[in-house]
């Protein structure tokens, strides 16, 4: 056969930190978070996978995976509807004994019959909270050549601010390294180190063989986190290499990075680094153009398709479908999609999730440390 | 079972009259209104009626429309019976023909259409923009009991002679046919689009096709002898949106209406009837500081520094700092270096205008002047000037003029 596949295959945890971000997890995953205009968080690491020629995907969810299944339906948008591999999407209770996994071990487990079936002799293991675009060829390349246990993907970049604020480790874990070479000597869970570090992207590659038996072990011994319990107390004793990763990064973590992560795409070069290089594929909504009339003005924004803006609208993104009435001012905004604001209504630093609508008149005025956050389908 | 209604889109043509635009590209291909082809009207009209079986004649510049049709997945017409068919001429036992006439290109297919072994087939234009409810004809063409019907427009009559006409009776049945008459006894104009009995077009299609004489043409053969023959024949009237964007005027006006749906009808913008097209998959477009947008619309991937007015951009459109871009149609992909002037004319795909170029120029702001237009792929050197009216073939050096 010709070989147009990578010989690895990808489990993603889309729920890893939706503990730091309540209010948009309320209703949906980390991973379905509308990012960049029109795309969710996943669609990057999907498109990244597919890219790199991995089509064959299984996402283990949780909870709230609702909008998540509604957004990959089966996976048409990404060239993931597959008769030999493509996207699987595994909710709790997919094995008898385990209900809601609580962690990575668990939830492996779960799907141990499932990784025994498949034929590729690596697996990718990563959590989804970064927007990047990523080349996952170059990854299971380095891996395969180094014959390395487990590669560790890592970015050298101070720990990002919500993670050094996390306190309770229940909320998550996050992950520094010590490298030498391409060897990694030494793994520090939630450390708070300034400065910059090898801060691990929770991305990482292993034989598919070498996880099953792993996970099997791990679990009957009752262990739970996959890179502090099973890698971390053993670096010594594994082959651990680490891959630095140096391309653009968006972690998103909390309504603030949220906002900053999203406004850092108005400057050029940053979405350069983000969308030059492979296409980032999403769910099409069959929009139409943008259309600007009357008396509008718009200034240093970034505007999907299908929007229709009447209004002022400045220093904002703005999903598809937004309307922005007559007279009405936008300014520091993030509009998901279909947000609607009425005429002459004054919106300054808020984050206005799906289908949200903000009377004629109003004025609402958030700060760059507290953006304003309206729900979903809320009027305002 | 077999198919209540499939449809047959003419899109042979070779739509020499759009120049420039069809050297490279067959006329239903050519792009439309920030993010469509025109394809994607008659393919979303169909959809959106129910049809779900639909075949493309084709014969000239096919690849790239093949390309884009693919399996029809982005109008919902990927089927596992039925679904979309790019229908190019073949080659048979007898030997292989070019489709001669609308009527042979249909007659060529008699046996794709016998798969689906449908009561009706409607006959459709590939190169018209319109958005039409096909199930709302056919529903007419059952009440009528009718074995032919032909959608119509009321035109002006100073008009009318441009046009296939229909003479009917009180009950709208067709009594006469005008093709395009000196002295116009109707103002019903034909707009190609036909709902047949497929029993009575396949007997007639036959008959054409034993005729040595016949051009093979629907409106010059086919309704002529189904009038001879006193068959039931009946005109639905509409009266929508309709344009033939045939030439680079229509072409350029029509892109200009879809900015302006409030009084030209045509409404792109209307969530009961989509019109689907293959995504760009490009991120949301940048408006930076200091650029100026008005009155116009930008799709996904453009990046805006300069003045945009009254104008339509496609996918990936970039305009530079000081370049101002006013009353024009910019396909996919071009950029408009800065402080060029590009006005009242259609820039194809992937085109660089050079910086201060100026393209459209008009003297005193006239607007006869006709429309400029610059083929996909050229450049056009800095500082060059190509007039109103122009058609650009091959690259322009820098500081040329272009009449």
């Amino acid at each position: 056969m010709i070989d147009t596949r990578a010989d690895a295959l990808a489990v993603i945890f889309p729920n890893t930190y939706d503990e730091l971000i309540p209010e948009a997890s309320h209703l949906r995953l980390m991973a379905s978070i509308p990012f960049a205009s029109r795309y969710r968080i996943i669609d990057f690491l999907l498109s990244s996978l597919v890219n790199g020629g991995v089509d064959n995907v299984a996402i283990i969810v949780k909870k709230n995976y609702h909008s998540l299944v509604d957004h990959l339906g089966a996976g048409k948008e990404w060239d993931l509807s597959r008769k030999n591999g493509g996207l699987n999407i595994f909710p709790p209770y997919s094995r008898e004994g385990i209900g809601v996994y609580r962690d990575w071990i668990q939830a492996l487990e779960s799907i141990r019959d499932f990784l025994t079936q498949q034929r590729e002799e690596y697996v990718i293991l990563t959590d989804c909270y970064i927007a990047m675009n990523f080349d996952f060829q170059d990854l299971i390349q380095k891996h395969m050549a180094s014959g390395a246990d487990i590669t560790v993907v890592y970015k050298k970049e101070p720990i990002p601010r919500p993670l050094m604020e996390l306190d309770d480790p229940e909320k998550g874990h996050y992950y520094t390294l010590d490298v030498d070479g391409d060897k990694v000597s030494g793994i520090h869970i939630n450390p708070k180190d300034k400065g910059v570090q090898n801060v691990s992207m929770n991305i990482y590659i292993v034989g598919r063989e070498w996880l099953i038996n792993t996970i099997r072990d791990a679990y009957v011994h009752g262990l739970r986190h996959f890179l502090r319990d099973v890698v971390g107390v053993r670096v010594d004793q594994l082959d651990v290499r680490g891959y630095e990763y140096t391309g653009y990064t968006a972690r998103i973590l909390d309504r603030r990075s949220y906002l900053e992560e999203n406004m850092k795409l108005l400057d050029d070069a940053n979405r350069d680094a983000l969308f030059a290089g492979n296409r980032i594929y999403t769910k099409v909504r069959d929009d139409t153009p943008t259309r600007y009339v009357g008396d509008s003005s718009a200034e240093n924004v970034m505007v999907a398709d299908g929007c229709v803006i009447e209004g002022e609208i400045k220093n904002s993104i703005l999903f598809r479908g937004v309307k922005i009435g007559r007279g009405a001012k936008v300014s520091n905004c993030i509009l998901m999609q279909d947000t609607v604001v009425e005429e002459n209504a004054e919106i300054d630093r808020v984050i206005a999730d799906k289908r949200a609508r903000i009377s004629a008149g109003v004025e609402l005025k958030g700060t760059a440390a507290f953006p304003i956050y309206i729900s979903k389908a809320q009027k305002v | 079972m077999g198919k209540e209604m499939i449809a047959m889109i003419l899109a042979g043509g070779q739509g020499s009259r759009l120049h420039v635009l069809t050297e490279k590209l067959a006329k239903p291909a050519v792009p439309f209104g920030g993010k469509y082809r025109i394809i994607d009207f008659p393919l979303s009209n169909c959809t959106n009626s129910g049809i779900d079986t639909v075949g493309i004649l084709t014969q000239y510049q096919p690849l790239l429309l093949n390309e884009y049709i693919g399996n029809g997945q982005p109008w919902d017409l990927d089927r596992l019976f039925g679904g979309v068919h790019v229908l190019p001429p073949y080659q048979q036992a007898s030997g292989s023909d070019w489709y001669k006439g609308t009527a042979n290109a249909i007659y060529q297919n008699i046996g794709f259409i016998e798969r689906y072994d449908p009561q009706y087939v409607i006959i459709l234009s590939g190169d018209q923009i319109c958005k039409q409810d096909y199930s709302d004809f056919l529903r007419f063409h059952k009440e009528k009991n009718a074995e032919f019907s032909v959608a119509v427009m009321e035109v002006p009559w100073e008009e009318a002679p441009r046009f296939g006409l229909m003479v009917t009776d009180e009950d709208d049945r067709i009594t006469e046919f005008q093709e395009k008459p000196a002295n116009p006894r109707s103002n019903l104009a034909s707009m190609g689009i036909y709902i047949f009995n497929w029993d009575i077009l396949k007997k007639y299609l036959e008959a054409d096709e034993a005729d040595p004489q016949s051009e093979n043409d629907f409106g010059k053969n086919v309704i002529p002898a189904l009038l001879r023959d006193q068959r039931r024949m009946y005109a639905y009237h509409f009266s929508g949106y309709w344009k033939d964007v045939g030439t680079i005027s229509s072409l350029w006006e029509a892109n200009m209406e879809v900015l302006d749906p409030e009084h030209s009808g045509i409404n792109l913008f209307d969530d009961d009837w989509k019109i689907y097209s293959r995504n760009s998959g490009n991120p949301g477009h940048k408006i930076s500081s200091g650029a100026v947008v008005k009155n116009s619309m930008i799709t996904d991937g453009c990046r805006i520094y300069g003045t945009v007015k009254h104008s339509v951009l496609f996918a990936g459109v970039v305009v530079e700092e000081g370049a101002l871009v006013e009353d024009a149609v910019v396909m996919g992909g071009s950029v408009i270096r800065r402080g060029a002037h590009v006005s009242h004319c259609i820039i194809a795909e992937n085109v660089e205008i050079g910086a201060g170029a100026v393209v459209g120029s008009m003297p005193e702001k006239e607007t006869s002047a006709g429309v400029a237009t610059v083929g996909s792929e050229l450049r056009i050197g800095a500082g060059a000037e190509i007039k109103a009216g122009a058609i650009v073939r091959e690259n322009v050096k820098e500081g040329a003029v272009h009449d």
